[in-house]
């Protein structure tokens, strides 16, 4: 019984190895063969693919220690030593040799490590957003909203400083003495100087790329445009690239005006408030209302902030 | 550490205490008539006070300062007992204002008491010069035919050291004082005082164990740590145990002595601060993209904004040198026209430098090119030679990129190289240093302050991890140290180093399987060469052509025959070709050296070289070298030997000879072109460009592995791969070989040679 099941085991069957070409290459197989590899041995490597096989094989050599078989080994083995041991009699003896490191260019101390630092601090932060953007996925809603709000704070921001400007130089003009137009940005209020002081710095650069197209730039008339790997200084004096001087005054701004700069640096929301706070006071003007009312107590208007006067 | 600390900050005062007391007995309790000083006033001196009589009375070990003074001013020579010259009496004045003499009391109060005794001393302090002379006064060698030594990592130290030393003691060099280095022994009967290389002492004591003919040896300049010195301290720690007469001075010029001292049981240590000024570094704020070319830029800044002062700058080869020697000229002479800046002479200064040329460097710098004008200025452009071994003074400013040549070793792929490689933090302040000789300076890194606190190692290696140490451990065998694995070095290279040494000895068959030295062995070990070399020079008469492996052994001894400026490289390629051999180097080096042998060289030999392209000091040295392994050869009663010239076999005993010292030097050819594969290792490796080889060879010997950033041979020679098999069936024993196109071209090569002692045996 037994005998006989085994004998109809399908799951068992063996089958015959499924046919395959001639168990000899034939001459002609043979030749070609033959032929390929000799080809493929006559072929000269190109001399970029010596130099990788010839660093491979060093760089594969200089991480192989020697093994036991070695007759020295042997030799070494008759005194007591044993794999992993070291010579002498000191404790911090060397167990590797010391490696050997090629310097195939000029480049200076610190060089390599500086572009290998630069590169993991890229990928670092690259990681680092990468990991933010998950984090955020989670309430995409609320995030939504707060940036939402945060944008609606800038834009009143703008036109409350707007505002204030306006109804500022209005009074001016209606106590008969207007400002004049180059009044040095330094010297407007500090809510809204800078409004001033941005127009400044596009006035300075409109004048200095003028200068530069009729200075250098005229004089070096087809040295521009097709070389992008060119020094910065070079795309300046052509007038090509004002990032420069942008960033210049940038720096100096901290020094030129720590007030500005520490105003700058409060939350929007608190540099709104103190600007609606300035307007309601000095215009009896509510931003949200629209309206600039005839006194102090601003009779009608729901609140200070936006969110009074839904 | 503590010691030293408290030596730097108390030194002025001590040495000022310690002239006051020495007045003092001068003025107060001495009788004018004994005082040296007044030794002129009195003609009838004591007889103790005359010539060598005037060290009769010394004890040994026991003497002062006080009585050797006295010896020292004569009227006649303690050791020789001949009156002093005039040249003498002043050189004597400046020897008594150099630092170290300060601290003659204190030093010999330490020797006296303590068999080793560690003494820092930096460039300039005199030590070199002063301290065998003091321990010559007080261990008084001449008394029991014994001598003091003093060793010098570098044979130019040990000769113009010695010239100095026997001009301070008013002898002829080559009497009481005297030098011996390799190939070249100045010494005789009545030396007392020997200057020699580190190298030369090892080789002493392999056939005097426990150097009895030395009372005291000095181990100078001892923090260069080069692989002779190392040894010896080794060596010395277990002499100095056998031996408790003998003294041991080891001097460094580095405040790192403490390992010294720990070493040797804890020995005392005295520290003679240098004259040194302060330096101020400079950083560069970012790592520069070309060192180069940012040095040079450095150079000539600071020519033209830095007021008077000379500029030292480091670099880290010939080529590398010459080449920014000419660029900072056109430069400089640009600034100097435009009148930017005053003069700038520029001198190159590195190792195989001649003499002469080498000598420059201590012009002084060019006036200025109208009268009151600016300044002038010289700059050298210097290898790291220029670190400790060489003073120079007047230099300001030094400029350093943070790289210099290291030679480097690796047993896994047997190669011993000269890599451009980092410095360490020590050596970086010893360049720093090198600005502050003569006033305070300024030291300019081309790096940035965070490279130097973490790239920079703190000490470079010392040699002997760096080095193939086959020829190291072939000595010590002859020295009696049976087990290398425990010998008690200060740093002990990798296991796998030793491994290798022990290895190719082996294959080298200088030791038995055992690692017994063998009769080849000892007799390798009588030969200041290779071992390689040694056994190829031993074996030679086999092959009947000793004579011309005697001359080539003698060739690849010394710096490169051939020269090749950098302006006239071509006609320096043509002159070669003349002697060029189509078999290879090793053939046109020794048709080079037949050459200058023969009559028409020989009449004018400086003029035939300068025409030909040939380095004449180095062929002079080569002719010298060949004579002292003559000696040799002839002392160990090895046959000298030629194949006749016009024998079709001359120049194949020749390659055969040279493959029994270099079959573990063989590569073979890959595909059609100049790549080979070498032997064993399997490397890719190319020809070097210098090589001549006009005949296609599938099979080469080299005499050199060269790491650039590509892997070369250089010294190239034919030759067929069943001389291998042949010569060296040990090392060719194929079933040793990794599977391979290597393996299956030697085992063709037995198939046929089976093939053919079967024919033979058939016809016979």
């Amino acid at each position: 019984m037994a005998q006989s099941d085994e004998d109809d085991d399908y799951m068992n069957m063996v089958f015959e190895d499924a046919p395959k070409g001639p168990k000899y290459e034939t001459s002609l197989q043979r030749a070609a063969r033959k032929r390929k590899e000799g080809e493929a041995r006559a072929r000269q490597k190109t001399k970029a693919e010596r130099e990788a096989d010839a660093e491979a094989a060093r760089e594969a050599a200089l991480a192989t220690a020697l093994p036991e078989t070695n007759k020295g080994f042997k030799m070494m083995a008759k005194f007591g030593f044993k794999q992993g041991d070291t010579l002498g009699k000191s404790e911090d003896a060397r167990k590797e040799p010391i490696r050997v490191d090629m310097k195939g260019d000029k480049s200076g101390i610190g060089l390599e490590s500086e572009k290998k630092r630069k590169f993991r601090e890229q990928w670092a932060q690259a990681e680092r957003e990468a990991k933010r953007s998950k984090e955020e996925e989670g309430d995409y809603v609320e995030i939504r909203r707060l940036e939402a709000k945060e944008k609606k704070a800038e834009r009143d921001l703008d036109s409350a400083q707007r505002t204030a400007e306006r109804l500022t130089e209005k009074e001016a003009e209606d106590k008969g003495t207007p400002q004049p137009a180059d009044k040095p940005w330094k010297d407007v209020n500090l809510l809204w100087r800078t409004r001033a002081r941005r127009r400044a710095v596009i006035m300075h650069e409109k004048q200095q790329r003028r200068e530069l197209n009729n200075s250098l730039a005229s004089r070096l008339p087809t040295l521009a445009a097709e070389d992008d790997d060119e020094e910065d200084d070079s795309k300046v004096a052509q007038g090509r690239d004002l990032a420069p001087f942008y960033t210049s005054l940038e720096d100096d701004f901290v020094d030129e005006d720590p007030d500005l700069a520490e105003f700058e640096a409060l939350p929007v929301p608190e540099r709104l408030q103190k600007l609606l706070t300035y307007l309601r006071e000095k215009f009896h003007y509510c931003l949200y209302c629209g309206y600039q009312y005839p006194d102090a107590e601003l009779e009608g208007c729901p609140g200070l902030t936006d969110e009074e006067h839904d | 550490m503590h010691d030293m600390a408290k030596r730097e900050n108390n030194d002025d005062d001590s040495a000022r205490v310690k002239r006051v007391k020495v007045e003092e007995n001068g003025n107060g309790k001495m009788d004018p008539a004994t005082n040296p000083y007044l030794s002129h006033l009195y003609d009838e001196q004591p007889s103790e006070y005359n010539g060598s009589n005037a060290l009769s009375s010394f004890k040994r070990h026991a003497t002062t300062t006080k009585q050797a003074s006295r010896a020292e001013d004569g009227p006649n020579n303690a050791f020789t007992g001949r009156p002093l010259s005039s040249k003498y009496m002043s050189i004597l004045k400046t020897r008594r204002g150099l630092p170290v003499h300060q601290q003659r009391d204190e030093f010999l109060k330490l020797y006296q008491e303590s068999q080793i005794l560690v003494f820092v001393g930096e460039t300039g302090s005199g030590k070199t010069t002063q301290i065998p002379q003091f321990v010559l006064f007080d261990d008084l060698p001449n008394q029991n035919a014994q001598m003091v030594a003093c060793t010098q990592p570098r044979r130019v130290a040990a000769m113009s050291v010695a010239q100095r030393v026997a001009e301070e003691m008013d002898v002829e060099l080559g009497e009481e004082v005297g030098y011996s280095i390799r190939f070249e022994d100045k010494t005789g009967p009545n030396t007392i005082l020997k200057y020699m290389t580190d190298g030369m002492l090892l080789r002493e004591a392999m056939n005097d164990h426990n150097l009895t003919r030395y009372s005291t040896i000095i181990l100078d300049e001892a923090h260069e740590r080069t692989l002779a010195t190392d040894i010896l301290m080794g060596l010395l720690k277990e002499v100095v145990l056998r031996r408790k007469d003998l003294k041991l001075i080891i001097m460094s010029a580095t405040l790192d002595a403490t390992k010294f001292q720990k070493y040797f049981h804890n020995a005392p240590l005295l520290a003679v601060p240098g004259r040194t000024h302060p330096v101020e570094v400079f950083y560069t704020p970012a790592p520069e993209r070309d060192y180069v070319e940012a040095a040079l830029r450095t150079v000539l800044q600071i020519h033209a904004t830095e007021p008077e002062g000379d500029i030292l700058l480091f670099l880290t080869g010939e080529e590398e040198i010459e080449d920014a020697c000419r660029k900072i000229n056109l430069e400089a002479q640009d600034l100097s026209r435009e009148g930017g800046a005053g003069p700038l002479v520029v001198y190159p200064l590195y190792g195989t430098l001649p003499p002469a040329q080498q000598q420059k460097i201590f012009n002084p710098a060019p006036p200025p090119t109208t009268p009151g004008g600016r300044p002038g200025r010289k700059c050298i452009v210097s290898t790291n030679i220029a670190e400790t071994s060489l003073t120079i003074d007047g230099i300001v400013y030094v400029v350093d990129p943070g790289f210099s040549k290291q030679k480097v070793y690796n047993p896994r792929i047997r190669v011993e190289s000269l890599l451009v490689s980092p410095i360490s933090k020590a050596s970086a302040q010893q360049r720093a240093g090198r600005a502050g000789r003569t006033r305070p300076g300024k030291c300019f890194r081309l790096y940035t302050e965070q490279a130097f606190k973490k790239e920079l190692i703190e000490q470079t290696y010392p040699e002997i991890l760096r080095s193939n140490l086959a020829s190291t451990v072939l000595e010590l065998k002859k020295l009696g140290v049976d087990d290398l694995v425990h010998f008690d070095l200060m740093d002990p290279p990798a296991p796998e180093t030793l491994m290798r040494a022990l290895e190719e000895l082996n294959y080298l068959a200088c030791l038995d399987d055992e690692g017994e030295l063998t009769t080849l062995g000892s007799l390798a070990s009588g030969f200041p060469l290779d071992p390689a070399l040694a056994v190829m020079l031993i074996t030679s008469p086999e092959f009947y052509c000793s004579n011309e492996i005697l001359s080539l052994t003698a060739l690849l001894s010394v710096p490169q025959v051939f020269v090749r400026p950098a302006a006239n490289r071509k006609r320096a390629d043509e002159m070669k070709e003349l002697f060029a051999h189509p078999k290879g180097d090793h053939l046109t080096m020794l048709n080079v050296y037949h050459a200058f042998k023969g009559e028409e060289a020989q009449s004018n030999p400086k003029q035939w070289c300068h025409d030909h392209f040939l380095s004449y000091r180095a062929l002079q040295q080569a002719d010298n070298v060949r004579l002292q392994l003559k000696r040799i050869m002839e002392r160990e009663e090895l046959e000298l030997m030629s194949t006749p010239f016009e024998n079709k076999k001359y120049y194949e005993n020749i390659q055969r000879a040279l493959v029994a010292g270099f079959f573990m030097q063989v590569a073979k050819r890959e595909g059609n072109g100049k790549a080979y594969v070498t032997v064993k290792d399997e490397q890719n490796v190319l020809l070097h460009p210098s090589t001549v080889l006009a005949e296609d060879s599938e099979w080469v010997i080299y005499n050199e592995f060269v790491l650039t950033t590509k892997n070369y041979i250089r010294t190239v020679t034919s030759v067929k791969p069943e001389w291998l098999m042949d010569i060296s069936p040990n090392y060719y024993d194929l079933s040793q070989f990794k599977k391979g196109e290597i393996k299956q071209a030697l085992l063709r090569v037995t198939q046929k040679l089976q093939r053919k002692e079967a024919e033979k045996g058939g016809r016979r």
